[in-house]
């Protein structure tokens, strides 16, 4: 059986996708789970009946694979949501995304007028270094939007101060920064496509746990295991190869063998488990890599409607919680008494801070107060809760973090028949969809031979939630399109073309008209000495002629070509910098 | 994808672009053929007692061509060819010039 066993560690979306592509490809595979259930970060938890989804997720892909195999497996339980998600700040609630009369509604009219001050100041003497994400959103906004809107709920993400952040962060997370898709947004801009993308949404019924588990009962129909509560406690490798699987099954040790392997581990994990270890510099690489947590806050409120978002963001700097979930509006079957609401407050910690060190039941008060601060929903109202606790949730993308992970990935790609995948098995901020196609491709390298190069899967969903609507044909012939039109002109070169032309030009008029000869020879033509001195309707004023065509000529093709090339760059930056501006007004879905 | 952008930023700011010579050819010589074919009628139809007194100076290159309705036919196919070569010539040196100087 070992023989052409694909062993998964790991029943996450990625993990999911690895196992069943392989039983699509006729191979046995063993996934395994240290959890009880299978979905990994996009399970769905279950408390006396209510689904609690840790972290929210919005069921929304360009990937056409992953969204046939989406459709397939849950085909009708696959509910169309309408999308409402607003900003708590100072008592009030903004719109999110961002539109900016109802912030300047809100926020009054001295802030507001002070706002659109700082933002002209920030305009016209902007920080000539972008180093840091309050400089880099600053330079673009403004600092009192900044401070408004950017910084505290950023700050609670990541647990670090925005002047500590770095810039290139943000770059990263804004997928507008690409001059491809502020060209590419410029010319489709599907309108009604996005509004619908923007404001709805796809979600299954019970959560998304719900499409995991039928992934899971697909696989297994089809021979293959999904083995939960299996946690791998030893990675055995043989040189270049993965041999085995040490795994600790509710206290019995068992050996699990394959012929190759994938796993959607955290990285840190998997070097800390691989026996023998990687050389010191990789291990300590990995042992750098950072990770945030998630503490989710249920709480169970007697009421049957709080309020009809989605989600809120809280950017009040009074309260810990950075965002809360309305179970209830993500899915009417997320609750089973429709008389009640579950809430999710979600609390962003580091694993061994004092959030993350308090007793579930302390935190289940922190969550009634300051649900009740905020106003959401009063203290007494609330009969119970539960607390979901999601390590490594986010892979920190810090200042170190790109050459550490290039030292891991160097040794993870030596590996013969072994692949990391999703988003903590990579360090990647992947949304499911490109978790999923991590695990596709991983299994399709490992069975089929294939050679994708799966660190380079990549994010970037503002870009497909925004334009990306259209076919990857179209972008392609459009990509090629804007190659050749965006390109610049070379200055010498138009410019000795068009001297060489001018030149050949005007003694070629000149020659003509003497060799034609007459009474008066080329009065008008002569006409040019005011321009030229010393040009003559003559033999040798055609040569003279030819000097001053080319002058003429080269210094007019420089010009236009340079004035062509600034103006071209001048319209680029413009463009870019609105798609900027534009996706940052939904930052926060991509944190 | 973050490759696909990159080599488009490359691309964009890097390569210079090349110019297709018939086309530019094409296009002046319809541009030159059309100006004095507009030129010329606009002077026919305005009339007086000396019709286009300048522009029939044109004459001296374009042997046939005269300020008159017919002439603004000869004009024009004249003025295309013209447009044609110059146009050709420009992006033909153009690029010729373009490759010399990226493989130095």
């Amino acid at each position: 059986m070992d023989n052409d066993t694909i062993v998964v560690i790991g029943a996450g979306p990625a993990g999911l996708s690895a196992a069943h592509e392989a039983v699509k490809l006729q191979r046995h595979a063993i996934v395994l789970e240290k959890r009880d259930k299978v979905g990994g970060l996009a399970r769905t938890e279950n408390y006396r009946g209510y689904s609690l989804d840790i972290g929210g997720h919005r069921f929304f892909t360009k990937v056409e694979e992953v969204n046939r195999l989406w459709r397939r497996i849950l085909g009708q339980e696959f509910l169309r949501r309408p999308r409402l998600s607003r900003i708590y700040y100072n008592r009030r609630f903004f719109y999110y995304p961002l539109r900016p009369l109802n912030a300047l509604i809100g926020l009054g009219f001295w802030s507001s007028l002070r706002i659109v001050a700082s933002y002209v100041r920030w305009q016209l003497f902007p920080h000539s270094r972008e180093e840091t994400f309050e400089q880099w959103v600053t330079n673009r906004f403004g600092k009192r939007l900044f401070r408004t809107f950017f910084k505290t709920y950023t700050e609670k993400v990541w647990g670090i101060s925005c002047a500590e952040l770095r810039a290139e962060w943000a770059a990263q997370r804004i997928r507008g920064l690409s001059l491809k898709t502020a060209l590419v947004s410029m010319f489709l801009t599907p309108k009604k496509t996005i509004k619908t993308l923007i404001e709805e949404f796809e979600y299954p019924r019970l959560g998304p746990g719900m499409m995991w588990q039928a992934v899971k009962e697909e696989v297994e129909r089809q021979g293959s295991q999904v083995r939960l509560n299996c946690e791998v406690v030893g990675i055995r490798r043989s040189g270049k190869r993965i041999e085995s699987l040490t795994l600790s099954n509710r206290g019995h040790d068992e050996v699990v063998q394959g012929a190759v392997f994938v796993s959607s581990m955290p990285l840190r994990e998997f070097f800390q488990k691989l026996d023998p270890p990687p050389p010191a510099i990789v291990a300590q690489a990995a042992e750098r890599l950072q990770y945030r947590d998630l503490i989710v806050v249920c709480l169970i409120v007697r009421k049957p409607d709080l309020f009809p978002d989605n989600w809120i963001y809280i950017h009040d700097p009074t309260v810990k919680v950075g965002r809360i979930q309305n179970y209830k509006n993500w899915s009417p079957d997320m609750v089973p008494d429709g008389a009640k609401t579950s809430l999710g407050l979600e609390y962003f910690c580091s694993r061994g801070d004092a959030l993350w060190s308090m007793a579930d039941s302390a935190l289940v008060e922190l969550g009634k107060q300051e649900v009740a601060r905020i106003g959401l929903a009063e203290i007494a109202d609330i009969e119970d809760g539960c607390v979901l606790r999601a390590s490594e949730a986010y892979p920190v993308y810090d200042a170190e973090y790109r050459a550490h992970l290039a030292l891991v990935r160097e040794f993870i790609d030596g590996l013969e028949n072994f692949h990391t995948i999703g988003r903590n098995g990579l360090h990647r901020y992947n949304n499911q969809d490109h978790a999923m196609l991590t695990g596709m491709l991983a299994a399709r390298n490992l069975i089929l031979g294939e050679h994708h190069d799966l660190w380079k899967v990549n994010t970037e969903p503002e870009y497909q939630e925004e334009a990306l609507v259209e076919g990857d044909a179209v972008l392609r012939a459009l990509e090629q399109a804007l190659a050749r039109v965006f390109t610049k002109l070379d200055r010498t070169a138009l410019g000795l073309s068009l001297g060489t032309v001018s030149a050949v030009v005007l003694f070629a008029a000149t020659l003509l008209v003497v060799v034609k000869g007459g009474d008066v020879v080329g009065p008008n033509l002569q006409l040019l000495r005011h321009y030229f001195p010393g040009y003559a309707v003559t033999f040798s004023g055609s040569f003279v002629g030819l000097a001053y065509g080319f002058g003429s000529g080269f210094i007019g093709g420089w010009i236009f070509a340079a004035l062509r090339n600034a103006a071209l760059f001048l319209y680029l930056a413009r463009i870019h910098r609105k798609a900027q501006r534009r996706l940052l007004r939904r930052f926060f879905d991509y944190l | 994808m973050a490759d696909n952008d990159a080599n488009l930023e490359q691309v964009i700011l890097t390569r210079v672009v090349r110019l297709n010579a018939k086309i530019q050819g094409i296009v002046t010589g319809l541009v030159a053929g059309l100006g004095l074919f507009v030129a010329t009628n606009w002077l026919v139809l305005k009339g007086g007692k000396y019709v286009g007194l300048h522009l029939s100076l044109l004459g001296q290159f374009f042997i046939g061509y005269r300020v008159t309705f017919l002439g603004s036919l000869v004009g024009f196919g004249y003025a295309f060819v013209c447009g044609f070569v110059l146009g050709y010539s420009v992006a033909w040196l153009y690029n010729w010039f373009a490759d010399l100087r990226q493989a130095k």
